[in-house]
This record gives C-alpha cells, sequence and structure tokens, in this order.
C-alpha cells in the first residue's frame, strides 16, 4: 500500500453531532481494531465506551497519558527536565503573547485604513508579513526548546522512553487504523512527541476530531475569540505532526470564533496564508486520502476576505 | 406612577381582593424599565426605602395608595443595576427595618440579610449557580500556628476535584474566605469556572480574621503572616507551582487593603491581586474623612500613592458604582498603571456587597490566572 492511499479522517466536536460512526464507514476505513490516543482528556484517558459504541470496532487506547505519569513518577530525571522544559515554553509563549498583541492591534489598524490605496495596501501587507515573521520566529524558538529535550531524552535510545515507543509502536501494527480524539491539543502533543510517535502517524488510515485534527496540520495554532476577557489573538503553539500540511483546522470554529468579524477573520486567514483555514464544526467531516482532500462535509474555509466559503475537494 | 399600579387604580381605590390578586400575580419590585416601584403593604405611620446608595438619599419616603393599605415609592435605577435594600417601617412611634415582605429574592451578608432589587437587564451569571455536570472541588481545613499572632489560625482550603499530588497548581489566598464561600458562592463559583475551563484547577487558601478592621488594615503583621506563615504551611503541604505568577491574592473591601498592603510589603512574592472594592482611605491634605478604623488604612494609602512601587504585575480591580468608594477605587488605577502594573478596572452597578463581588469573580479570577479553555478542543 502506497502512503498516498492511506485514508485520514478528520471530524469536528462530538457534540451535539456524534457523526463518527458514519463517518467511518463512509470513508471505508478498513475493518478492524483501532488503535486510540484519548491522551487529551487526561485522567480520563481510556474511557471510550462511547467511541467503542459509535464506531462498532475493538479500539486498543495506547495511554499515553498513562505511560507519561508513569514515566514521570519512576524518573524525577526525566520528570525534572520535562517540567524545565514546560517552563521555558510557557515563559517563550508569555513573551510571544506580548508582542503579538502589539503587531496584532497594528495589522487590524492597518486593515481598517483608508485612503490611498497603494500606500494602505503596502502597509497592510507589511503589517500581515510582520506577524507572520513573528510566527515563524517564535515556532523556531519553540522546536529549539523540545529539540534541547528530545536530544537528551530521546524515544528511540533513552531506556524508559524507548521501552514504551516500541510497545505502542507494536499496538499500532497490530491494528487497522488510530484513532485521535479531541481534548487538551497541549498534552496530547506534548505526549505524541515524548514518545517520538509523529513518525509514526504517516504510514496508517488516521480518524482524528477536534483537538486529534490540530494535531495532524505542519503547527498547532491555538484560537478562541469568545473567552472571559474576550477575543484573544490566536497563537503558533508549535510544529504539529505535519501528516497534512496545507491546513489550519480549527475545530468548534463558529463557537469559538467571532466568525462575522470579518476584519478579525480575515487576518486570520491572511497570516496563516498558504495555509487554508478550516473551520470543523460539529457535524462536518473531511475526508483526505494521502495528502489529498477527497471530500468535505459541513466544513469551511475562511477566506482572506474573512468570509466563510466553500471548501472544494481536489 | 407604575403602570401595572396604574392599572389597579383606575376605577379608584381597589378592594382588598383586587389587592390580593394583584400582589399574588406580581414580582416585586416592579420594574418598568429604569423605574423600579417598591411596594409596602400595611398600616404603618410611614415607610421608608434604605438601600444605602451612595449618590440617593439614605432613606426614601413612600407614599400611600389612597383608599388602601398600599405604599409605594420610585426610584430611578440604570438598566444592569442590582441594589440590596430594607424597609423602615415607622408605626406607634418605632422604626423598625424589614425585609421587603413582597420580594423573594435575599442577600445575605455577616450582618444578616437584605432585599434585593434586581433592575431591568440584570441575570444572576449561571456561573454562579450549582452546575450538576460540574465536578465537585472539596474543601479542607488546616491550621496555622502562627508566632506573628501568637495564637492559632483556622484556614480553610479549597482543593480542586481531580487533585494529584504529582501536579503542580497555582495558589489564591482569600480574605474573609468564610464569607466569600457563605454569600459569594466562592465554592460553586470555583467549581464551575475550574469545569468550565476558565481558570486552571488551582488550590484556594480561604483565612479568616478574629479582627479584620485591625488586622486587615494595612498591618504588617498581616502581611508577614501571609509570607512567613501561611505560604511556608499551603507549600509544604500542597504541590504548588513556585513563581510569583502563579500565586494570588483577593479580597473585598479592608480585606482588598490587606491583600495590596502585602503585595507592597513583600514585592515579587505575588504577580496577582485581585480586589474588590477596596477600603482605600487616603487624605491630599488635611485628615479623611472616614472614621478612626480608616487611620492605619489612610496612612499606608498615602505612602503607597506616594511610592506605590510595583507590588503585583496585575491587579484586577472592581468597585460598585454605587458606593461611596468608586472615587478612591477610580484614583488608584493609574497611579497602578504608570507603575507598568497591567491593570484591568471593573465598574459595576451595583453596591458594597457580596453578590457584587461574587459577580465579578468571573472576570477577575479568569484574567488574573487563565484556564486551560484556549488549549482544550473537546
Amino acid at each position: 500500500m502506497s502512503a498516498q492511499t492511506y485514508k485520514r479522517l478528520l471530524l469536528g466536536p462530538q457534540r451535539p453531532v456524534r457523526n463518527l460512526g458514519d463517518a467511518v464507514v463512509k470513508a471505508g476505513i478498513p475493518d478492524g481494531p483501532i488503535a486510540v490516543i484519548s491522551a487529551g482528556w487526561q485522567e480520563a484517558e481510556g474511557d471510550i465506551d462511547d467511541v467503542r459504541e459509535l464506531i462498532g470496532r475493538p479500539l486498543v487506547d495506547i495511554q499515553l497519558y498513562r505511560r507519561a505519569e508513569t514515566l514521570f513518577s519512576n524518573d524525577l530525571d526525566l520528570h525534572q527536565a520535562y517540567r524545565a522544559r514546560q517552563d521555558r515554553l510557557q515563559e517563550l509563549q508569555r513573551l510571544y503573547r506580548r508582542r503579538l498583541r502589539q503587531l496584532a492591534i497594528a495589522a487590524r489598524e492597518m486593515l481598517r485604513a483608508d485612503g490611498d490605496v497603494a500606500l494602505v495596501t503596502s502597509e497592510q501587507r507589511h503589517a500581515i508579513a510582520q506577524l507572520r515573521a513573528l510566527d515563524r520566529h517564535h515556532q523556531h524558538n519553540v522546536e529549539a526548546i523540545y529539540r534541547e529535550f528530545e536530544n537528551r531524552f530521546d524515544a528511540a535510545s533513552y531506556g524508559p522512553i524507548a521501552e514504551n515507543a516500541s510497545e505502542i509502536a507494536r499496538t499500532l501494527a497490530e491494528c487497522q487504523a488510530l484513532l485521535i480524539t479531541g481534548g487538551n491539543v497541549v498534552i496530547m502533543m506534548n505526549r505524541v512527541r515524548l514518545f517520538g510517535i509523529s513518525g509514526l502517524l504517516r504510514d496508517r488510515h488516521l480518524i482524528a476530531w477536534s483537538a486529534g485534527a490540530m494535531l495532524l496540520a505542519d503547527r498547532i495554532v491555538l484560537f478562541h475569540d469568545r473567552t472571559p476577557q474576550g477575543g484573544r489573538d490566536a497563537e503558533i503553539l508549535s510544529a504539529g505532526t505535519g501528516v497534512l500540511p496545507g491546513y489550519v483546522f480549527l475545530p468548534d470554529a463558529n463557537r469559538r470564533l467571532r466568525t462575522k468579524d470579518e476584519l478579525r477573520t480575515g487576518l486570520f486567514s491572511r497570516r496563516f496564508a498558504p495555509d487554508v483555514s478550516v473551520t470543523l464544526d460539529s457535524g462536518s467531516a473531511l475526508h483526505f486520502e494521502g495528502g489529498k482532500l477527497k471530500s468535505v462535509d459541513a466544513a469551511q474555509c475562511i477566506k482572506r476576505t474573512g468570509r466563510l466559503g466553500k471548501l472544494r475537494a481536489a | 406612577m407604575n403602570p401595572n399600579l396604574r392599572k389597579l387604580f383606575r376605577k379608584g381605590a381597589p378592594s382588598n381582593a383586587d389587592i390580593d390578586a394583584f400582589v399574588a400575580g406580581s414580582a416585586f419590585p416592579l420594574v418598568d424599565g429604569n423605574d423600579i416601584t417598591f411596594v409596602y403593604r400595611g398600616t404603618a405611620e410611614a415607610v421608608y426605602l434604605r438601600c444605602w446608595i451612595s449618590g440617593l438619599n439614605t432613606a426614601q419616603p413612600f407614599q400611600t395608595l389612597s383608599g388602601t393599605d398600599l405604599w409605594a415609592a420610585t426610584i430611578e435605577l440604570p438598566k444592569g443595576s442590582r441594589i440590596e435594600y430594607k424597609f423602615e417601617i415607622i408605626e406607634h412611634g418605632q422604626e423598625r427595618l424589614i425585609l421587603d415582605p413582597l420580594n423573594d429574592v435575599i442577600a445575605h451578608d455577616p450582618f444578616g440579610a437584605n432585599s434585593v432589587c434586581q433592575g431591568a437587564g440584570y441575570r444572576r451569571p449561571r456561573w454562579t449557580l450549582t452546575n450538576p455536570d460540574a465536578r465537585l472541588g472539596s474543601i479542607a481545613s488546616a491550621q496555622v500556628e502562627s508566632k506573628i499572632f501568637k495564637d492559632t489560625r483556622q484556614v480553610q482550603i479549597y482543593v480542586p476535584a481531580r487533585f494529584r499530588q504529582n501536579r503542580r497548581y497555582p495558589l489564591l489566598i482569600v480574605h474573609d474566605g468564610a464569607d466569600y464561600l457563605e454569600f459569594a458562592n466562592l465554592k460553586t463559583v470555583l467549581d464551575n469556572l475550574t469545569h468550565n475551563l476558565e481558570i486552571p484547577e488551582m488550590i484556594v487558601a480561604m483565612i479568616q480574621s478574629p479582627d479584620r478592621l485591625k488586622e486587615y488594615g494595612a498591618d504588617d503583621r498581616h502581611a508577614r503572616f501571609l509570607f512567613e506563615e501561611l505560604l511556608p504551611l499551603l507549600a509544604d503541604r500542597y504541590p504548588l507551582i513556585d513563581q510569583p505568577d502563579a500565586r494570588g491574592i483577593m479580597g473585598a473591601s479592608f480585606g482588598g487593603v490587606a491583600s495590596l498592603h502585602a503585595a507592597w510589603r513583600f514585592p515579587e512574592l505575588c504577580d496577582n491581586l485581585l480586589l474588590q472594592s477596596g477600603s482605600y482611605a487616603f487624605s491630599d491634605i488635611g485628615r479623611h474623612q472616614r472614621g478612626p478604623v480608616f487611620d492605619p488604612v489612610a496612612r499606608f494609602m498615602n505612602e503607597f500613592r506616594d511610592k506605590p512601587g510595583v507590588p503585583a504585575r496585575k491587579i484586577y480591580m472592581s468597585c460598585g458604582i454605587y458606593e461611596s468608594l468608586i472615587y478612591e477605587n477610580r484614583s488608584l488605577v493609574p497611579r497602578l498603571q504608570s507603575q507598568g502594573i497591567d491593570v484591568r478596572f471593573e465598574e459595576a452597578r451595583d453596591a458594597h456587597n457580596w453578590e457584587n463581588w461574587r459577580d465579578r469573580l468571573r472576570n477577575g479570577l479568569s484574567w488574573l490566572f487563565p484556564g486551560p479553555v484556549w488549549m482544550v478542543y473537546e
């Protein structure tokens, strides 16, 4: 089977619309057991009876969260290094956020500006370019921090992690597909990286919803315009697994984003272009074959104007 | 006159049966846009509305409604307002304060209870009500043997649901914690905001002073108690994040002064303050006008305004616009901002009471301690 033929099924939140079961059948995911990553649920990891009922196939949770917690309990050195890494990442994220806030304000002001079209357009482009440069700079720094940790605690060679990674690889090999649930995307991505799973995702059928879908992109973009404090500018968290490059997946977008604020969504779209910003609301589904988008159900893309538009399959 | 009352009186004085039906079918006080009409039924020599709103007369007289035992008083209250009140009944030359017999909405506080008038547009926030889906945290208790105060202090400690020793948690210290629990639904609020992922799971230590007007009034002993006795005890018992940006202090009224004062005395230990209706008495010249209990507060505030330093990195402040302290609170904001402190100030159409403070908790807590809602995509 060539890599191009692997199926990737991406869904929105499984509440209120639970389309997982139907979508799996429709996408033609081959019969057989399915491995599950539900680490984004943290302590509720493995609580997958609902999922089993929807899919009607044997499921095996590979328990990335529990494995990591056990490792941390048994390996103080690893745990301390992990905490130190997280502290650095959080500090870096805070610094990035402070810079981002000012650049995003400036970019929105430029998008509101009127006057000489050539001048305004040039300033708008430059303002957005500055945002994109900051995003690249941040992602570069984030990856440097990850690499430093991963060089020391390499999933392939650092004993305790490597043992888990081998077990996980064996389980994945015995399953027909891998399902990644929603949940806390930061925790999930950290566990995926800790056990070196990114590389194992490419050669298998994948089903993912919400946070799980976000993991598959080139970079993970955090977003929420409706927190108690109101709008906050989207942030790059880190690189994703890169299984589906060229997209930014936005779970529950119509609830989380102020989609009527076209200036805001337009900036979002242009900032992350050429990647396509795709909404994944509950009930929506994207079916990829390899990297190609084969069918779209209810998902939309955010155009550079900020309007939601039709997302076309290849 | 309120339109419903006018209708009741359109054919002259209504019968007792008509009044009974009117009372049974109405919600009191009567809200008609910005006009709020309070109604009392009974015999009296005079009736007054007591609502302790800065800017209004302390006692608003009721008028009798001709030929009946109904009394009414109308005040103008901007939309979204919430006020607490009592009726003062003068009978046989005696005054007595009572709750509004026609209004079931009551707010409690350490001094008893008041009736509550919810003006047009006010809604009690849903996150202050019990959510059956929310996991419940628990309240533990601890004793602090205080060498500073030479006594033993009880502390109640909110521990979030799914607490685990191998995690690390932010810490919030709450002045008048027992009152926040009882009168501002603090535990329910913490459970709900945690459930909604709007704040992180956190340890919340609730302290209560036996002599709050003294100890919370810019008393160095109290500041030392917080940082030299309470904080080490909590850090010993709970896995706390050992960083200033993961610590907060909160308080209302004198508790707000105590929070600010403690952070000022021990800068760089705590980055977050949540200050509600702080009793920041000060004087630009001469003596402050608030009575002797405020003397130490005014001394501190005058010194603070002169040399504020950077007591915290982020400060959320709130105050009701119907309390006289609004002026002191407003004046503090630019002084704090001038120090480079990130200040968020919220004014509410409410007064100096626990439900005002309750209603602001979501904005304050989620701003100082943003939860993982940003990171969770279900």
